[in-house]
């Protein structure tokens, strides 16, 4: 469903990405990995376009959507969910969520998803009226889940839904996020740096280091790889193509 | 005697009130402060002459269309000329400095081109108001009560649009954080080019309001661009109900020093109570800070 191929980019004259490959098959859930300052960010800001692609493709559904609008984007139906900090804090929660669907012109059918979000969420629906910047941090984490899933996506890519969280609220957002998966078969591309909760959420996954793919492999392999830890913790990477 | 101030005051308010609106939208939208935005209040009342003096329009329509004049009027200028400034990035950077200087220069220009098309004389819009309401003992001319109603109706309309509406919705949403608007597909140099739009007729219904009370001519932009900026930054810099409260404290208290200190230094007084809230409130009433941009 996803095709990203060769990606070079980076802010400026500084160069983070040095030709990424990457593939998320439809209805699967692939994990992308790394550490802090790794590229993990910059690829997602390009595949969304908010970042220019210097050079190389990424196809969406089977078309090429590099340099394209993120607003465009969107519209064929891929949406980033950003990280809970980036919510509307002077917003209401429900405002949020409406935003989510603004792509859209389906009232009725906008109506029927916000009340599925609540169904997955209930205390969204509780604090509907509350302004999102008084939510806890697990809170707008499924606020910006949610969100993302307002627009009716065929496939969200989710920015390190584990950040700033506690590890019970941590597992409580995965199995939203597989029970989303479950009753929607929304393909997933998840960014993190708890390598532990996206290979288990994911089939595949994929180590960034330094603007390249290091390695890459099913999860269930690459969950008890040594390299994985090594690259995730900043140690020394042994350059393998396949694990 | 102090009837008569306050109602003059609000209403010349309530002027500054509109115009120090669409600084207010103009700043949070687009992260630039916007110098030329007196010169579209006299465009705006340039408009309304031509359409009621020359046209014979009656003056309720009068004022939308020339609203809808230089809203589009403001598209044009800033897709045209703004746009290559402000994405490069606006606010306090490096490119927002030039864009200042490109909206001092901006004024010039349209200063100019409305000379050369209605000369510097100055004009009044010819408005047949009827004869003056009397309330009590007051005399209250029907020129003030059209103010009062067309601003608060019009404050009224453009709250229930961006607090009911989708495009509302987004207008606010682009104005906290346009990398995530973007996120949220909403097409964000559209939403901008509509925020600036509707700057800019706001500030064309201002200069329509003021027309039949004081002259239309070339050079009034300067001072009510100065007037509603002081409005803007009593009230909160950004903030919409801060530019309200603003542009009334302004109106009003430069009625009253006019009408009991001197007439003659009336322009002086808006400054002094900007100079007084900033030593107070350095925020502005409304303002915050930092502002909550993520």
């Amino acid at each position: 469903m996803l095709k990203v191929r060769g990606v070079e980019t980076g802010y400026g004259r500084l160069k983070i990405l040095r030709g990424v490959d990457l593939d998320v098959p439809e209805g699967s859930a692939v994990a992308l990995l790394g550490g802090n300052g790794t590229g993990k960010s910059t690829l997602l800001k390009a595949i969304s376009g908010l970042l220019r692609v210097w050079s190389g493709e990424i196809e969406f559904d089977g078309k090429p959507i590099h340099n394209r609008k993120p607003n465009e984007i969107v519209k064929a139906g891929l949406v980033q969910v950003t990280q809970g900090k980036d919510s509307y804090p002077g917003l209401t929660v429900e405002e949020n969520l409406k935003l989510g669907a603004h792509s859209r012109n389906d009232r009725d059918k906008i109506k029927a998803d916000l009340e599925q979000i609540y169904e997955f969420f209930p205390i969204l629906r509780e604090r509907r009226k509350q302004m999102a910047g008084l939510l806890s941090g697990g809170q707008i984490q499924m606020l910006v889940i949610g969100r993302g899933m307002m627009a009716a996506p065929k496939m969200i890519m989710l920015d390190e839904p584990s950040a700033a969280l506690a590890p019970l609220v941590v597992l409580d957002i995965f199995r939203q996020i597989n029970k989303i998966r479950a009753e929607l078969g929304t393909t997933i591309l998840v960014v993190e740096q708890n390598v532990r909760m996206a290979l288990l959420l994911a089939e595949y996954g994929y180590v960034i280091h330094d603007g390249r793919i290091h390695i890459e492999g099913k999860a269930s392999d690459m969950i008890h790889d040594e390299n994985v830890r090594n690259a995730y913790l900043g140690g020394t990477v042994v350059e393998t193509a396949n694990a | 005697m102090l009837v008569d101030f306050l109602v003059v005051g609000v209403s010349i308010g309530l002027v500054y009130a509109i115009v120090a609106l669409g600084i207010s939208l103009i700043y949070s939208g687009l992260d630039i402060v916007h110098f030329a935005h007196g010169e579209f209040v006299m465009f705006g009342a340039f408009f309304g002459l031509v359409l009621v003096n020359d046209s014979g329009l009656n003056y309720p329509i009068s004022i939308f269309l020339a609203m809808i004049f230089a809203g589009l009027m403001g598209v044009v200028v800033e897709r045209v000329f703004y746009r290559r400034l402000t994405s490069k990035g606006g606010g306090y950077t490096v490119a927002g400095m030039g864009m200042i200087i490109c909206g001092f220069g901006m004024a010039i220009i349209l200063q100019n081109i409305a000379f050369l098309i209605w000369g510097a004389e100055g004009h009044a819009i010819n408005v047949d108001f009827g004869t003056p309401m009397k309330i009590g003992t007051v005399n209250l001319p029907k020129s003030y009560l059209w103010i009062l109603c067309v601003s608060v109706g019009l404050m009224a309309i453009l709250h229930l649009f961006l607090k009911n509406t989708k495009a509302g919705l987004a207008i606010r949403a682009v104005a906290a954080n346009k990398d995530i608007a973007y996120l949220m597909g909403i097409n964000v140099p559209l939403m901008i080019s509509l925020i600036f739009g509707l700057a800019c007729g706001l500030a064309a219904v201002g200069g329509v309001l003021i027309g039949p009370i004081n002259y239309v001519q070339v050079e009034m932009g300067y001072l009510i661009l100065i007037k509603g900026f002081a409005a803007a930054v009593v009230g909160g810099f950004g903030s919409l109900p801060g530019a309200i409260l603003g542009g009334l404290m302004v109106g009003i208290f430069e009625t009253l020093g006019a009408g009991y200190i001197s007439g003659s230094h009336k322009d002086i007084y808006a400054f002094l109570l900007l100079i007084a809230v900033l030593v107070i409130m350095p925020t502005g009433l409304f303002g915050q800070l930092a502002k909550s941009k993520a």
